[in-house]
C-alpha cells in the first residue's frame, strides 16, 4: 500500500522529513519526472518505506521549471540523498539548493552542457556532439601524498570504472569513483515501450540480478493493476530468487578468496557456483535464469524431475560449501586479511541507506524478504544473519549464513510447491495511464526497488530502478580510507558491487 | 685450466638459461594440478618468450635510457649468477670466481636496475611495485647472506664450490635443515610467491614484481620474464645443493644426475604446493614472515658450531 503526498516545491523538505522519521530504512530512492505533458511542472519523488510490512511512502513535490527548476536539496537532513540529487541534476537540470556538491555524476567530461538526457524533449535518436569538459574527482594536497589513477580498464574481466586513490605511502586517505561509464539509458529507451518489450530491458540490466530485476519489475506492474498472482507463480518465483542468490553468494566467497591469492577456496567457489549455474540453465534453460518471470506470474513450471535435481544439487552443493566455509575458519593466514580490514561503521551504513550484505555486516538488520515481504516470503520464517563489526570478515559470514538460509527457504518452498495449484500467471489487464507502481525484491546484493509510472496505450511513461548497487557504492569511499592500498581489491570484492546496476 | 673454467661457466650458464622456462612451466603445471585446473603445458613459456622477443616493445615517451637498458642488465645479472652457480656435473674443476657473494650482489644490482626502471615512465602502478620491492628486499638480503654464511662457516670458505664440496662431505644435521628451512622462505620471496607476492594476479594494486614490469612489452618483457626464470632456477639449484645436501650431484654419474634432477623438481613441487596452501599476507606482516627465516638461519649458525 502507497501513501502518496504531494507538496510543493519549498515544502519537499519538511514533508521529506516527516516521512524520514516515519520510515524504517530511510530514504529507498530519489529521482525525477518530466510530468510537464499531463500538468506543466517537473515532479520530485522520494520514497520511503513506511514501519508496516504493507506501506510504503512516497513524496512527490512538483517543480516548475518556468519559475525556477530547483528544489530544496535533502542531502542535509538525509545523506543517502547525496547521489541522487547529483543524478537528478544531471539528468534533468533540475538544482537542489543547498546542496554542496553538485558535480557531475552519470554524464562524463564529454556530454555538453544543458543537455538533459531524461527530459521528454530530448528525443532518444539525438546524435549528441562531443563536449570537452571538466570531470572534478576529490583529491588531496600536501607534502608526500600522491594520486594513484587505476582504471577504468582494469586487467581482469571487470566492467569499467575509474578510482582516484590520495596516498600517503601505501595508506589510502581518500577515494573517489568514477563510475557510469557504460551507462546504457535504459530508462529513457522503454519509456513508450509496452509492458511486456521492456520486460526484456528490466531483466537484463545486471546478469548477476537478472531474476531480482525481473521480479521488482514484475511487482510493479501487478501493483498497478492489482493482479492476484497464483501460489505456485509465487513459489516459483521464490526458488529462483534464492537459486540466484545461493549461486552469486557462493561465487563471491570463491572470488573473495582470489583477492588474497587462497587458490583453494578460489577453485571450490568455481566450482561450486558452476554446478549451481547448470541447474539454473536446467531449470529455465538459461544459467543467468533469465525468462522465468513474467508479469502475472511465471513462464515455466517445475516438472517432478526438475525437484528432484534441484534437491540433490543442494544436498551436494550444501556439504561441500560448508567443508570450504570450514577451511576459511580454521585458516588464520586467512582470517588475518579479513579481519578488520575495510570497516564501515554502523552509523555510516545507516545514514547512507547501504543495504543488503553490507548493511546487515554493519549492524543494520534490514532485509526487504523478512521485512516487506513479497512474493512467497510471507509464508516462510526468513532468518536474517546480521553481524556488527563492519569488515571484510562480516561481509563474509553474512554471505556464508545467507547461503544455509537460502537453501533451507528453497527446501521449505519445493515441500509446498506440490500442494499447490497448476496455475502459472494470470493475464494482465490493460492499465490505467498516469498511475504509478513500486516493487522491490531483495538480489544477493541488497534491495532492488523499481518504480513505474504508466503512459497511454500500455506504454510506459516513466521507469526508475534503485539497484543495490546504487545505494551500497558510496559506502566504498567510507571503507576504503585507513586502509593499505593492497587491500582495496579484498574490500571491493568483499562489498560486490555491480557497475551495471549503475550503467541501467 | 683458465680457458677450461670459462667454458664450464659458460656451459652452465646456458644450460640454465636455456631449462629455466621448464622449470618455471612445471611449476605452473603443479600448481594446476593442485588447483584442480589443467593450466597450460609445461612448454608454453618457451613460446611466450618467443612470441615477446619477436614484438616491438611500446615505449613509453616520459621516460629515459634507463628504462630501456634495464631490462638488458636484469638479464645479463640473471644469466651471469647462472654461470656461477653450484651446479657441479664435472670433477675436478674450481672455478675461479665463483664466489658467494658475487652471486648475491648479480641479485642486488638486477634488482636495482629494474626498481629504478620501475619509477622510470612515472605510472603509479609501477612506482608502488618497486617501492615494495626495496621494502621486501631490505628484509630479504641480510636473511639470504646470513643462509649462505651458515654453509660458508662451515666451509672456511665463501667459493661456492669450496661450499658444495664441503656440504657434499658432511651432510645432514640438525643446522642444515634449519637453514633449508630459512632458505625456503628466502626462496619464496625472491621469486615473488604467495604469500610475499602473487605472481598470478591480475589485480595492479596488490602487486611488487609483475607491478615494476608492468610498462614493459614486447621484446623487453620477454627478457625480463626469462631472466625472472633463470633467476628462479638458480635460487632453486642452490637451495637444492646447498641445503639439500643428500647424494650431491659432484661427478658426472647417471645416479647423481638423476638425484640432482629428483631434487630440482621436488623444490619446484614444493613451492607449488606451498603457494597452494597460503594465501597472500598483508604487505606490513611480510617483515616477520622474512625475519622467521633470518632467525633459522641464526639457529643454524648455531647449531653448526662443533
Amino acid at each position: 500500500m502507497i501513501k502518496n503526498y504531494t507538496v510543493s516545491a519549498k515544502n519537499l523538505r519538511a514533508a521529506a522529513n516527516a516521512c524520514y522519521s516515519k520510515s524504517k530504512h530511510g530514504l529507498l530512492a530519489m529521482f525525477a519526472n518530466d510530468e510537464r505533458q499531463i500538468h506543466g511542472k517537473f515532479a520530485i519523488y522520494c520514497l520511503f518505506d513506511g514501519r508496516n510490512p504493507e506501506e510504503m511512502l512516497s513524496v512527490k513535490a512538483l517543480v516548475d521549471d518556468q519559475e525556477a527548476p530547483e528544489y530544496p536539496s535533502l542531502t542535509p537532513i538525509i545523506p543517502a540523498a547525496a547521489w541522487f540529487e547529483r543524478e537528478i541534476h544531471d539528468l534533468f537540470g533540475l538544482t537542489a539548493l543547498e546542496n554542496k556538491d553538485l558535480r557531475p555524476l552519470v554524464l562524463h567530461e564529454n556530454w555538453p552542457q544543458g543537455l538533459y538526457p531524461m527530459r521528454k524533449d530530448f528525443a532518444v535518436e539525438a546524435v549528441v556532439p562531443e563536449a570537452h569538459k571538466d570531470f572534478p574527482l576529490a583529491h588531496a594536497h600536501g607534502e608526500g601524498v600522491f594520486e594513484v589513477p587505476v582504471g577504468p580498464i582494469h586487467a581482469g574481466i571487470i566492467e569499467p570504472g575509474h578510482f582516484r586513490f590520495s596516498q600517503a605511502g601505501e595508506t589510502t586517505f581518500r577515494l573517489d569513483a568514477k563510475l557510469f561509464f557504460t551507462h546504457r539509458g535504459i530508462e529513457k529507451i522503454v519509456e513508450g515501450q509496452t509492458i511486456e518489450q521492456a520486460l526484456f530491458s528490466a531483466e537484463r540490466i545486471c546478469g548477476a540480478c537478472s531474476v531480482s530485476h525481473a521480479l521488482s519489475f514484475c511487482q510493479t506492474v501487478e501493483s498497478i493493476s492489482k493482479a492476484i498472482v497464483p501460489e505456485r507463480a509465487n513459489v516459483i518465483r521464490v526458488i529462483v530468487a534464492e537459486l540466484e542468490r545461493l549461486y552469486n553468494h557462493i561465487g563471491d566467497v570463491g572470488n573473495l578468496c582470489a583477492g588474497l591469492g587462497f587458490s583453494v577456496g578460489t577453485s571450490h567457489g568455481a566450482r561450486l557456483k558452476e554446478h549451481l549455474m547448470r541447474l539454473n540453465d536446467a531449470v529455465t534453460g538459461n544459467r543467468f535464469l533469465r525468462g522465468m518471470i513474467i508479469p502475472g506470474g511465471v513462464r515455466y513450471d517445475l516438472s517432478g524431475g526438475l525437484i528432484e535435481e534441484i534437491y540433490k544439487t543442494l544436498k551436494r552443493t550444501e556439504s561441500d560449501f560448508r567443508e570450504v566455509v570450514g577451511l576459511l575458519e580454521e585458516n588464520d593466514q586467512f582470517l588475518d586479511r579479513v579481519n578488520t580490514t575495510g570497516i564501515l561503521p554502523f552509523q555510516a551504513a545507516k545514514e547512507l541507506g547501504v543495504v543488503g550484505v553490507a548493511a546487515r555486516a554493519s549492524g543494520v538488520d534490514y532485509d526487504l524478504r523478512r521485512d516487506k515481504p513479497y512474493s512467497g516470503y510471507a509464508w516462510i520464517t526468513c532468518n536474517v544473519p546480521f553481524y556488527r563489526s563492519g569488515d571484510v570478515a562480516a561481509r563474509l559470514w553474512v554471505r556464508v549464513d545467507e547461503t544455509l538460509e537460502s537453501i533451507r527457504i528453497v527446501r521449505q518452498m519445493l515441500e509446498r510447491i506440490v500442494l499447490t495449484q497448476t496455475d502459472l500467471a494470470v493475464e494482465i489487464p490493460p492499465l490505467e495511464p498516469y498511475k504509478a507502481g513500486i516493487g522491490w525484491s531483495e538480489s544477493a546484493r541488497g534491495g532492488n526497488i523499481h518504480w513505474l509510472m504508466t503512459g497511454k496505450d500500455n506504454t510506459i511513461y516513466r521507469y526508475f530502478v534503485r539497484s543495490a548497487s546504487y545505494a551500497n557504492w558510496p559506502a566504498l569511499p567510507v571503507a576504503v580510507p585507513g586502509n593499505i592500498i593492497p587491500d582495496f581489491p579484498l574490500i571491493n570484492k568483499s562489498f560486490e558491487l555491480c557497475y551495471a546496476c549503475l550503467d541501467r | 685450466m683458465f680457458l677450461d673454467n670459462i667454458m664450464v661457466l659458460f656451459v652452465k650458464a646456458l644450460f640454465l638459461t636455456v631449462m629455466a622456462p621448464l622449470v618455471a612451466g612445471l611449476i605452473k603445471k603443479c600448481k594446476a594440478i593442485l588447483q584442480n585446473r589443467r593450466g597450460p603445458g609445461v612448454f608454453q613459456l618457451y613460446f611466450d618468450i618467443a612470441k615477446w622477443l619477436s614484438k616491438d616493445s611500446v615505449i613509453s615517451p616520459t621516460t629515459s635510457w634507463i628504462f630501456k637498458v634495464a631490462p638488458f642488465i636484469y638479464f645479463a645479472c640473471a644469466v651471469g649468477a647462472a654461470g656461477l652457480s653450484p651446479l657441479i656435473l664435472f670433477t675436478g674443476i674450481t672455478v675461479w670466481p665463483a664466489d658467494l657473494f658475487m652471486v648475491l650482489y648479480l641479485f642486488v644490482l638486477s634488482r636495482f636496475s629494474l626498481a629504478l626502471a620501475s619509477l622510470d615512465a612515472g605510472s603509479a602502478f609501477g612506482g608502488m611495485g618497486g617501492s615494495r620491492e626495496m621494502y621486501i628486499a631490505a628484509l630479504v638480503e641480510p636473511a639470504l647472506l646470513l643462509t649462505m654464511l651458515t654453509v660458508a662457516f662451515k666451509a672456511h670458505s665463501t667459493n661456492i664450490m669450496d661450499m658444495t664440496v664441503s656440504v657434499a662431505g658432511g651432510a645432514g644435521g640438525l643446522s642444515v635443515i634449519f637453514a633449508a628451512a630459512a632458505f625456503f622462505i628466502i626462496l619464496l620471496a625472491e621469486t615473488g610467491r604467495i604469500p610475499v607476492d602473487n605472481p598470478d594476479t591480475h589485480l595492479e594494486l596488490t602487486m611488487v614484481h609483475e607491478g615494476m614490469i608492468l610498462e614493459y612489452s614486447g621484446r623487453r618483457l620477454g627478457l625480463i620474464v626469462w631472466a625472472s626464470a633463470i633467476k628462479q632456477l638458480v635460487l632453486i639449484v642452490i637451495f637444492s645443493t646447498l641445503f639439500l645436501p643428500w647424494t650431491p650431484a659432484i661427478g658426472g654419474g647417471a645416479s647423481q644426475i638423476a638425484w640432482f634432477v629428483g631434487k630440482i623438481l621436488l623444490t619446484a613441487g614444493g613451492l607449488a604446493l606451498s603457494e597452494t596452501l597460503a594465501n597472500k599476507m598483508r604487505l606490513f606482516k611480510v617483515p616477520g614472515f622474512l625475519a622467521v627465516a633470518g632467525l633459522l638461519a641464526l639457529l643454524a649458525i648455531v647449531a653448526g658450531v662443533d
